[in-house]
């Protein structure tokens, strides 16, 4: 299986490329042809016992060609974990067609849409690998999709209207996975294989995004119709016990439609920036206690929203972000509260011309007091050579961030771009 | 005999003032508006090339495409990054305004984020890209912003100039003053010393080439040098375009995402 994607992958980029050409212009200019990317290593090892939880060694390697009227991209990844080489992993193949108007991208691609800093509110159409947690680079966190994205030039402002007829879903951690999320039923379940949406038209999400960048504000209104990148647990069988309760629960993940509008805001306001985003998303399906949902879970919307601000002083960026997440019509046999705030703080200062980099990022959980705090180092003395240390340290022993309390490491490792 | 003596008197008083008049020199402030207002064309653009000295002279390079266009109270500006390699795509974007105290907007790209992120005018304090220029020193100040005093005329480098210091109204700015040498024939600054808050010498910015393109000055190579960090930063321009009809829809997201075809 793994193999056939592999050469339909190779097959897409010969396609794309064929068709690049075939549409570039006449006398239009061919030399555009790009290959850049990086090299990078890492090594990582924990706090408590200095075990290796982290030895990764990374090509990122992109090429784009440029013609006039077209454009191919494409950016294949190798992995190579803990010493064994993961299959090329293709980020991005795409074909762009461009006018002076209106752009049109098919193939797989990264939509990234949102003001927020590492919150996904209306952030709705690239899915995420969260199979190491929210640890790697953003760039990495993302996942593309496979579909045609096409976007009409005003003045000031853009309209972007996306077609995915491919699910592609979030990854989670396996099981057994270090970065495995404690899981919320009162017994451990018995997972099924996942079930996902046909591979068919009518299985097809769309978004569109309206876009305004300009004097003193920029601004978008979004919407979306789409299938939900992360899967809900349906109970598939339960076993209750008179007395005891839940004795045995099978569940199976399950990808379900929603629907979404929300608007996102950035702003200059004296010295600072202010932002903000919002998103109300219907017939999402909330995890309930087994016994009380028979399916497990509840249909329920929710306002998701973020407000913050970018300041700069004295060479020192700082941003924070409040983020609350609202579920209406809540009922108390949910698995999660009715309301879930967090914020995030962001701090960075160059030094030596831009030759040392100091920065961290932090997610603060604000109602079971806990957080993931990222500082980083980056030395960049040599041009296009960098050597960072950092380090991930979960606080508290409870959350989204303080289960992983017993995680807490340090990385280091080096990157040459070309 | 008596009004012979009276008529040299008025003559010789006419002559005193006509040449008083053809010496008066301008104020600082009729100076730097003058610099300000001299003509730079409706739009430019060009190739920068940018190079980094660290206080040991070891150098680091980064060359920069930019395209500047000035549209009734807007004046627009589009960097982005050729190299090196860890930065190319990168791209800075400002608008800056002629109405006094409106803040510039700035934007910058990140390839990496693969978005478009406004930033705070604030920063125009921050150092650029790592250069001793801050986003401040790119711009042009406008002349309102400081009071400004011609201090002596001087001549430097061949060419007679004006030496005008200029004190911020506003108490917070980064520099407590700035002493500019401005070209007589020209009306470009050749010059311009900045002190820190403490009033101590920061840095001296010294134009080594100007030319006329399409009749306009063009400040062809500048370099900063910061005293006090003993690093230093040249820039210059090649392959400069001036009044080419550079259409406003290039200042755009979609620019800085994808770069000008």
């Amino acid at each position: 299986m793994r193999e056939h994607l592999y050469r339909s992958f190779l097959v897409s980029l010969f396609i794309l490329l064929g068709l690049t050409l075939l549409v570039a212009e006449e006398g239009s200019d061919r030399e555009g042809a790009i290959v850049n990317g990086y090299g990078r290593t890492k090594v990582g090892v924990f706090l408590k016992n200095g075990d290796y939880f982290l030895s990764e060694n990374t090509l990122d390697l992109r090429f784009r060609y440029n013609t006039r009227g077209a454009a191919f991209y494409s950016n294949v990844v190798l992995y190579e974990r803990t010493g064994e080489l993961e299959t090329p992993h293709l980020r991005e193949l795409y074909m762009d067609l461009k006018d002076d108007s209106m752009d049109l991208r098919i193939g797989k691609q990264q939509v990234i849409w949102g003001k927020g800093e590492g919150v996904f509110i209306t952030d709705i159409v690239s899915p995420k690998d969260l199979t190491q947690f929210l640890l790697p680079d953003f760039e990495e966190i993302r996942r593309s999709i496979v579909g045609v994205r096409g976007a009409l030039y005003g003045e000031s402002s853009t309209l972007e209207l996306v077609w995915v007829p491919w699910f592609t879903g979030t990854l989670l951690p396996r099981k057994d996975s270090l970065w495995a999320p404690r899981q919320p039923f009162p017994v451990v379940p018995t997972i099924l294989t996942e079930e996902l949406p046909q591979f068919s038209l009518d299985s097809s999400s769309f978004y569109a995004r309206y876009s305004y960048l300009g004097e003193s504000v920029d601004m978008s209104l979004i919407g979306g119709w789409y299938w939900n990148d992360t899967p809900a647990y349906t109970v598939m069988s339960k076993t209750i016990s008179p007395g005891v309760g839940l004795m045995d629960l099978t569940i199976q993940p399950e990808y379900y439609r929603v629907y979404s509008i929300g608007f996102a805001f950035a702003g200059t306001f004296g010295p600072a920036i202010a932002k903000a985003e919002g998103a109300y998303v219907g017939d999402k399906r909330y995890q309930g206690n087994p016994i009380v949902y028979p399916r497990g879970y509840a249909e329920k919307n929710g306002i998701h929203y973020m407000i913050g601000a970018d300041y700069s002083f004295k060479g020192v960026t700082m941003g924070v972000q409040y983020i609350q997440e609202i579920i209406l019509d809540y009922e108390k046999d949910l698995l999660s509260d009715r309301l879930k705030n967090m914020m995030t703080v962001a701090l960075s200062r160059t030094f030596f011309q831009d030759k040392l980099k100091v920065e961290l990022f932090s997610y603060i959980g604000l109602d079971n007091k806990d957080a993931l705090v990222k500082p980083k180092l980056t030395w960049n003395g040599i041009d296009s050579v960098e050597l960072f240390v950092g380090a991930y340290l979960f606080i508290n022993n409870t959350g989204d961030f303080g289960q992983y309390h017993d995680r807490n490491g340090v990385y280091t490792g080096g990157k040459m771009s070309f | 005999m008596k009004h012979r003596r009276l008529g040299v008197l008025v003559w010789v008083l006419t002559i005193a003032l006509m040449e008083g008049i053809a010496n008066a020199e301008p104020s600082g402030r009729e100076i730097m508006q003058a610099v300000y207002d001299r003509p730079q064309g409706n739009d430019m653009s060009g190739t920068l090339t940018m190079t980094l000295f660290d206080s040991n002279g070891k150098e680091r390079v980064r060359v920069i495409k930019q395209w500047i266009g000035r549209y009734g109270r807007v004046d627009k500006k589009l960097m982005i990054f050729q190299s090196p390699a860890d930065v190319r795509g990168t791209s800075f974007m400002n608008w800056s305004y002629k109405e006094e105290g409106k803040e510039d907007d700035q934007w910058i790209y990140l390839p990496a984020l693969k978005r478009v992120k406004r930033i705070s005018a604030e920063g125009k304090g921050d150092y650029f890209m790592g250069s001793d220029f801050t986003y401040d020193d790119l711009g042009d100040r406008h002349p309102s912003e400081d009071n400004h005093t011609l201090v002596r005329t001087e001549r430097i480098n061949g060419e007679e100039c004006w030496v005008v210091e200029s004190i911020p109204k506003d108490p917070r700015y980064m520099y407590s003053r700035t002493v500019t040498w401005v070209s007589k024939e020209k009306r470009v600054g050749v010059k311009r010393d900045f002190f820190d808050r403490r009033g101590t010498h920061l840095k001296t910015l010294n134009v080594r080439s100007v030319e006329k393109i399409e009749d306009i000055w063009v400040l062809m190579e500048v370099e900063m040098h910061n005293v006090q960090k003993k690093t230093s930063t040249r820039m210059s321009f090649q392959n400069v375009s001036i009044n080419r009809g550079l259409p406003e829809s290039i200042f755009s997201e979609r620019t800085m995402v994808r770069g000008v075809e």
